[in-house]
């Protein structure tokens, strides 16, 4: 392309079009890599999970720690993938914002699945409550582990999520902090009752929303006022 | 009264670059080069005209020890290239 030529209108217009158009025509391709990856394992793991409730029998270990261990090959194809780039979109920002934070609410449902029967116990027994549960059959009583749903925690959860992915994608700290507030917020409600998580859940409203909204406001009303000078 | 066209845009493989830049969030070197058919050289003048007047930024990076340019269109850079698309309307009654 020769930069000295002196350009028309038209040819300029002409230009800017058909670079426009091979922009978009470039976009990076994903292989397939990482959903073929995480097709297989999920799959895996979900129907050796059913098979062994079906038909009684033990591989000797919670297959679904393989989910973790798909972590280590995700890390490489992440950065292999991340070199072969030489183009970002704006839609590839955004899409990566959503499986960050994606990434990052699967992990906190895992802390969740894990942490509430535990908690639940020390919760109760804090009223001197102890649950137990009876083989009808042999007559024999354990403690019994309740799975109390927080609903709270997990709306809080769901609260982050565009909060952050909004705040990745416009590289907006103020929803980015929110955002991190929340799912910190989300954690301690997993170890509080739920007249507590009613109160972290308005801590989560006024951190993810209400704060940037705020200062959203401020810079729109700045905005305003500059283009009436 | 027509507004008078920005010299910095108003030629050829810059306005090329410029018009790539805002499609995208960023790009590398050679995607702009691969686009643009143009050579290496004159590429590296012309965006460092633009980085000059802050039109875009360059960031410049070592990846398994070979050098990589990304480049970035600036708030400015958006700014100027809308004025230079409005006034291009201007003068074709788009």
């Amino acid at each position: 392309m020769n930069n000295e030529k002196q350009l028309s209108q038209q040819e300029s217009l002409r230009l800017i079009t058909e670079m426009i158009q091979k922009a978009k025509g470039s976009h990076f391709h994903e292989n397939g890599t990482s959903a073929i990856l995480w097709g297989a394992v999920v799959g895996f793991c979900g129907i050796m999970s059913f098979a062994q409730y079906t038909w009684k029998f033990s591989i000797g270990f919670d297959v679904w720690i393989l989910t973790f261990l798909a972590l280590i090959p995700q890390i490489f194809i992440a950065i292999k993938e991340k070199k072969n780039k030489i183009v970002k979109t704006h839609e590839q920002a955004v899409l990566d914002a959503v499986w960050v934070v994606y990434g990052i609410s699967i992990f906190a449902v895992i802390i969740y699945m894990n942490t509430v029967p535990n908690a639940s116990v020390e919760l109760l027994a804090k009223d001197h409550i102890q649950l137990l549960k009876k083989d009808t059959l042999t007559g024999e009583v354990k403690p019994w582990k309740p799975f109390v749903l927080s609903a709270t925690s997990i709306l809080m959860i769901i609260y982050a999520f565009p909060t952050l992915v909004t705040g990745l994608a416009r590289k907006f700290k103020p929803m980015i902090i929110g955002g991190i507030f929340c799912y910190g917020f989300f954690m301690a409600s997993l170890f509080t009752s739920s007249v507590y998580d009613a109160l972290l859940s308005g801590f989560a409203g006024i951190c993810n929303w209400f704060i940037p909204g705020i200062i959203l406001r401020n810079r729109y009303n700045k905005a305003k006022k500059a283009l009436h000078v | 009264m027509f507004k008078e066209l920005d010299p910095i845009l108003h030629s050829q493989l810059r306005l090329a670059i410029m018009s790539l830049l805002i499609s995208v969030k960023e790009a590398e070197f050679t995607f702009i080069k691969e686009k643009t058919g143009a050579t290496a050289g004159n590429l590296s003048v012309q965006v460092q005209k633009l980085k000059e007047v802050n039109y875009i930024d360059v960031e410049k990076k070592f990846v398994d020890n070979y050098p990589q340019t990304t480049c970035k269109i600036t708030e400015i850079g958006i700014a100027a290239f809308e004025a230079y698309v409005k006034a291009l309307q201007q003068y074709l009654k788009v």
